[in-house]
Formats: C-alpha cells, sequence, structure tokens
C-alpha cells in the first residue's frame, strides 16, 4: 500500500466524523440561506440569493462585522501582551514556578458562566469591589457602569475575555520558549547581547512560528466568542458589543428570520475559511523559506 | 384435558388482559413554566406530587425554564419533536408558537372553567383571536410603584400621582449615593415592561395603528421615551444591564428610594425589613395632562401543546385541578404577593388570602389587584393582534428604542423615528393579523 493511500486511510475516519457534524449541518445551513424560513419548525420556500442582497445590503451586518473585527484584533493584542509577559516570567526559574505554571490556568479552566458571575459582581457599582478600590484610588468619583456605555462595555468585554484566554495563550508561548536552546542565550550572553538584544536577536524571532499557529488559532476562537458576550451585555448598550455570532443569534431567534441568520452563519464561514486558507499557505510559505 | 400449549396460549392471553387492565401506564404530561426560583419550583412540586397522587392514571412533571431562553428553546424543541405538552406562556410568546401550529385552541375548555369560576375578561382577552382561545389564563401580574413609607416621609415627600411629582421625588430621594428610582435600561423583557408602564400612562398604549403599522413616533410615545430617560437619570449608573432580579435587590437593600415591579413582598419580606406598615404600593404616575393612571399587565397563561388526545384529556383533567380554589390560591402563592387572581373565585379563595405573607401585606395585594384593573399590554390593546408582535416583543424593540436615548444621548424624538425601520419584519409564514374573537 502506497504511503497516501496509508494516510488516507488513518485520517479517513476523522474526516467521515468531521463531515458528519461539521459538513452536514453547514451544507444544512447553506439549503436554509436560499429559503425565507422564519420560526425555527416552520416551512420555507426556494427564494434563490434573495437573503444575500439583504444581509449584504444591511447596515446592520456590517457594522456588526466591524465590532467583531475590532473584537478579534483587541482581544489578540491584549492577549498576546499578557501572555508573552507570562511566558517570559514563567520560563524564568525560580522557587514556585512549577505552583505558578499550574496556577495560571485557573482562569482558563474555569466555566463560562463562573467567569461572568464573578465579574459582574466585582463591576457591579452596588456593592462590587472595583468601583470602592477605584473611588479610594482617586481615579473615579463615584461609581460607574462598567458596561453603561458604548465604549465601556466593549472594552470591559475585552479584557474579561483576554483575562479569561490569555492563559492558553501563555501555555503555547511557553512551550515555544521551551524549545529555544538555552546555549543560543549563552552565546549571546558571552558575546554581551544584553537582555533586550537576546529577546529581540533570538527569543521573537524563535517563537515566530508559535505565534503564527497562535494567530490563526486564536482568531478563529476568538470570532466567534458568544457566551462570554451574551451572557455580560447580550450585545447591548444599544449594539455597542453585537458581533456577528450575537446577531446571528439575534436574528434566528429573537428576530425569527432563521434563514437570513442562515445567511450571516455562511458568509461567516466564508469569511473564516477564505482567512484560515490564506494564513495556512502564508505560514507553509514561511516555513519553506526557513 | 387442556394441552400444554393450550394452556400457556390462554394463560399468556389472561396475563395480558389483567396486565393491560390492572396496570395500565398513566399518561405523562410534560410541563414547561418559566418560575424558576427554588421556592416556586418547589410549590409547583407540591401541588404536582399531590396531583399525581390524586390521579394515579396520570403523572405530570415539570422542566423550569427561563423566560430569556423559551423564545428559542420551545420552537427548536417543538421541531425535533421533543416539546412539552403544556406551556406556560405569554400573550405574544402564544402568536409565536401560533405561528408554527403547535398550540391547540382550548375553547371549550375555556368555556366550561369560565363557568365554574368566571374568568376576568381582561386576563382572557389576549388569548382570543382567530375564532379560538389559544391558552388558559393561569395568574396575572401588573406593574405597581414600590416605596417604603418612612424613606418618602423623611425626604418629605408625598407618593406621586404625576410625572411632575414624581419627578420631584425622584430628585429629592437622590441623596447620599442613594438612587431616587431604579428603571432598568437593558434590552430586555423587564424595560418593555417598565417603558411600556410609561407609554400607557401618556396616551401612547397603543402600539399598532389599525393597517398592522407601528405607531411608534407618536408624540405621546415620544412623550413617555423623553421622560423616562429624565427619570432614569436618577438610577444606578448600572441599570443598563439590569433584569428583575437587580431592581428587586436595589429595593431591597434601600438604595433605591423607589422601583416600578410586579411585585416585590417575598423579597422585602425575606431580604429586607419585612415590616408591612412601612412598604408602600401605588398606581403607576401618569403624565400630567392624562386624569387617571394605568400599567401594563400580563395576564400569564397555560398553552395546551401536545396532540396525543389521551395526553389533552390528560392534561384538561389537570387545568381543571388547578384552578378549583382550594389548590389554586395554594398555586398563586409560590410566590406570594407577585401572582394574582384571574378567576372571580379565586380572587375570594380562602387557600390564596390565608396564605400567610398574603394576610400580613394584605393591602398591598388588594392595592395591586386594583392596579391591575388598568392594565393593557403592548400590541393587544386595539382588538387586533398581529404576528410581528412576537418579534418585536422577543427583540426588546420598546427596551432597545429606550437605549438610543439612554445609551447614545439621541433625543427621544429621533430615537423613535427610527422605531419604526428598527422594529423587525414579520417572520416569513408567520400569517396575518387575527381578528380578537
Amino acid at each position: 500500500m502506497k504511503n497516501t493511500t496509508l494516510a488516507f486511510a488513518f485520517v479517513s475516519p476523522a474526516l467521515l466524523f468531521l463531515l458528519a457534524v461539521l459538513g452536514w449541518p453547514l451544507v444544512q445551513a447553506a439549503i436554509l440561506s436560499f429559503q425565507d424560513v422564519g420560526v425555527i419548525g416552520s416551512e420555507g420556500h426556494f427564494i434563490g440569493l434573495g437573503n444575500y442582497a439583504t444581509i449584504l445590503g444591511d447596515a446592520g451586518f456590517w457594522r456588526a462585522l466591524g465590532r467583531s473585527v475590532v473584537w478579534v484584533l483587541s482581544n489578540a493584542l491584549v492577549q498576546t501582551l499578557l501572555a508573552l509577559a507570562a511566558a517570559l516570567i514563567l520560563n524564568q526559574k525560580f522557587p514556585g514556578v512549577r505552583i505558578a505554571r499550574t496556577w495560571i490556568i485557573l482562569t482558563w479552566i474555569v466555566p463560562t458562566v463562573v467567569v461572568v458571575i464573578i465579574w459582574r459582581w466585582l463591576l457591579s457599582p452596588s456593592g462590587g469591589m472595583i468601583n470602592p478600590l477605584l473611588i479610594q484610588a482617586g481615579v473615579i468619583e463615584r461609581p460607574v457602569g462598567f458596561f453603561a456605555t458604548r465604549e465601556g462595555a466593549m472594552t470591559t468585554l475585552i479584557m474579561i475575555n483576554s483575562w479569561r484566554w490569555f492563559p492558553f495563550t501563555t501555555l503555547m508561548m511557553l512551550a515555544g520558549l521551551t524549545r529555544i536552546p538555552g546555549d543560543l542565550y549563552e552565546a549571546a550572553r558571552i558575546d554581551g547581547a544584553g537582555t533586550f538584544q537576546r529577546f529581540k536577536r533570538i527569543t521573537w524571532p524563535l517563537l515566530q512560528p508559535t505565534l503564527m499557529v497562535l494567530g490563526v488559532v486564536g482568531t478563529l476562537l476568538s470570532f466567534n466568542v458568544f457566551d462570554v458576550i451574551w451572557l455580560l451585555t447580550a450585545g447591548g448598550p444599544s449594539g455597542a458589543t453585537q458581533t456577528l455570532p450575537v446577531l446571528i443569534y439575534e436574528t434566528a431567534f429573537k428576530g425569527y428570520r432563521l434563514s437570513e441568520a442562515a445567511t450571516i452563519s455562511v458568509l461567516t464561514s466564508i469569511l473564516l475559511m477564505g482567512f484560515a486558507f490564506l494564513t495556512t499557505r502564508a505560514m507553509t510559505a514561511a516555513e519553506a523559506d526557513r | 384435558m387442556m394441552g400444554p400449549t393450550r394452556f400457556l396460549t390462554i394463560a399468556g392471553f389472561a396475563a395480558t388482559l389483567l396486565a393491560g387492565t390492572a396496570y395500565a401506564e398513566p399518561v405523562d404530561l410534560t410541563v414547561w413554566h418559566m418560575e424558576q426560583p427554588p421556592h416556586r419550583v418547589q410549590r409547583m412540586k407540591e401541588l404536582l406530587d399531590e396531583f399525581n397522587a390524586a390521579h394515579p392514571d396520570i403523572q405530570v412533571k415539570q422542566e423550569p425554564q427561563s423566560w430569556g431562553e423559551v423564545y428559542a428553546k420551545a420552537p427548536a424543541a417543538f421541531a425535533a419533536g421533543n416539546g412539552p405538552d403544556l406551556l406556560f406562556t405569554i400573550p405574544d410568546f402564544t402568536t409565536v408558537l401560533k405561528g408554527i401550529n403547535v398550540v391547540v385552541p382550548v375553547d371549550d375548555l375555556v368555556k366550561d372553567l369560565d363557568s365554574k369560576h368566571g374568568f376576568v375578561e381582561a386576563t382572557l382577552a389576549p388569548y382570543k383571536y382567530d375564532d379560538h382561545v389559544w391558552a388558559v389564563p393561569a395568574y396575572n401580574m401588573a406593574i405597581s410603584l414600590w416605596y417604603r413609607n418612612s424613606v418618602l416621609k423623611a425626604a418629605g415627600v408625598e407618593v406621586p400621582k404625576t410625572w411632575s411629582e414624581w419627578q420631584a421625588a425622584a430628585e429629592k430621594l437622590s441623596t447620599d449615593g442613594k438612587s431616587g428610582i431604579g428603571l432598568p435600561a437593558n434590552k430586555q423583557l423587564y424595560t418593555d415592561q417598565t417603558v411600556y408602564s410609561f407609554m400607557v400612562n401618556s396616551g401612547a398604549g397603543d402600539l399598532y395603528n389599525d393597517d398592522g403599522s407601528i405607531a411608534f413616533d407618536k408624540p405621546e410615545t415620544v412623550k413617555a421615551y423623553d421622560f423616562y430617560s429624565k427619570l432614569a437619570k436618577f438610577s444606578p449608573a448600572d441599570n443598563s444591564t439590569w433584569t428583575w432580579g437587580e431592581a428587586e435587590a436595589c429595593f431591597a437593600n434601600s438604595s433605591c428610594g423607589m422601583i416600578l415591579q410586579f411585585g416585590v413582598i417575598n423579597t422585602y419580606e425575606t431580604q429586607a425589613e419585612g415590616d408591612a406598615a412601612d412598604l408602600g404600593v401605588a398606581p403607576v404616575p401618569h403624565a400630567d395632562d392624562e386624569s387617571a393612571s394605568a400599567t401594563i399587565s400580563y395576564s400569564n397563561a397555560i398553552m395546551l401543546t401536545t396532540k396525543d388526545e389521551a395526553k389533552q384529556n390528560a392534561a384538561k383533567v389537570f387545568l381543571t385541578w388547578l384552578l378549583e380554589p382550594a389548590n389554586y390560591g395554594r398555586f398563586l402563592t409560590m410566590e406570594p404577593g407577585l401572582f394574582l387572581p384571574v378567576t372571580n373565585d379565586g380572587a375570594k379563595a380562602e387557600s390564596f388570602w390565608s396564605d400567610k405573607t398574603v394576610t400580613k401585606y394584605k393591602s398591598q395585594v388588594e392595592t395591586m389587584i386594583a392596579n391591575s384593573q388598568t392594565g393593557k399590554l403592548f400590541g393587544f390593546t386595539t382588538g387586533k393582534v398581529f404576528p410581528s408582535i412576537g418579534a418585536i416583543s422577543a427583540q426588546n424593540v420598546i427596551a432597545e428604542t429606550l437605549q438610543r436615548v439612554v445609551v447614545d444621548g439621541q433625543s427621544a424624538a429621533d430615537a423613535a423615528r427610527p422605531g419604526r425601520r428598527v422594529c423587525p419584519k414579520s417572520p416569513p409564514n408567520s400569517g396575518h393579523a387575527g381578528e380578537r374573537s
């Protein structure tokens, strides 16, 4: 048996499984997007590309897409900075480093609902801990509603989501850092390179493959975050945190326009698959160059 | 002599017959309700256990759901063939499920129950259209203004009756980090309800024109939004995330001087002072140029959602049992002082008035019942029921428009104008307006 055939034989069970649990629903969503189904369970008729024309001509869709882009980029920036700092610290040798490495994943393993409840209470203007601390520090004069304004709500959500997810990124980066041979740092030190030089010339370049993978995985995960947003703001206030997943849910289950929601889902899938395809190709090319 | 084969055949036949008669499987009914707090679930359990014990041929079980999710979950469950047999509802939710043909008319049952107990007509009306009755009313709820007599007295404030008095009261009560009033500004059903309480008090109770278009940017509606946004300035900063619980908590811990709520008695009794003489309740104040107060009133009801005839019959037995005055009062007092009777004999039922919390807060409960008499419900005021009301309610269009004022800083007139645009299209294939029968 040829190697290629053997490889296909090995991956075929996984491929078949994915086809069943991802491919089939995607096909169903695509079929639904060409119909005019309202409430789930009701009958629909074929209407061609009508839903696509409606959605692509709807300013609400583009605004939600814009918010999703802001959401993904902001989360990527905050999480990368936090994770890089944490990973560099955890890559050092100091007493208790093992405990610290285990401890840091705590926020990631806590269920979303618990995270939401914790932050709601912490940030509540009546009884929460954050407001009194900020008042004592002289940052604010009176309690503020962190989810009360458009900018405040989005910023707070990004910080909470980043707080939740940066340990995952930290662990990935830590794995990347531990793969960098210690000899390189030793040689650089002998050559007189300082801390920043060592980071710039060794750590950062050799961490690139890990960062690229994180960029793709993180973007896809981040883009599809629904639970934290829905549970904390439900897309509000006044639509300020309505990203595409929230828009899909609201269109399907609150607006009872299931086919339009399926259309947004299909468009989102195309967008994300395109992104994944292009970045994977770029990564492969970069790998070949190395 | 009987051969062994013949003996076994006859014995088997007899055993089957006996098993069929003596051990007939009971009819199982599943009820979905949205009364999630543990003490309500417990009271429902007690009632169901009692019913099941008295009716061995019927077994009813409850599956509590949440209002936040049931609009999405129920249609999906019915589509998957896993829907409940009985489903608690409010009028706009009924239009959604009726649109996908899962609701069974209950004309005969309601007629029978009406002759026995006498339904309060206003609680039945939102479920009567398209020549049928689509649900059995179960309990009524109406929003009132809640306050503490001692707090108003200390601030030198009379119970407000008009909007100008109300604004002055909220201003005076806003001191020392306390909020004069707790009004929600979340995109959620509670905000829909409180905003509509303002709308009915400025003459903007009708959400629809006769032709089904949305009458949203009327001067009366704009006036209601404008005044709501002024009053909301005296509310806590996090009111854009509030649901019913946060408002009650704000009142219970004395952070809010007044709130608009269906009921606070149980929370006040269990988590606050519990001083019946100090707890005040009054009608929602009206605009200065209106002559009387009105409010939003919801009759919650129970839909029959099974096509199985045996289950339908069993459900009718259960609903008949539930509305018997001896049982009905205990059903209503699953949340004492919140759920109001929908039947005339229920309003007099010993089982209702003998509840210790209801007894203690009798005057408040009587005021709540009186307030409910002036209740209206958005989308159900013109005698026609338009299918888009389900989507309007599910998408919280009323609350969303408020957020344009409170969060985005738009003027009430500007916010209400796009109301026509943001009001959702009727879901496809959801039918036409139903005439009230």
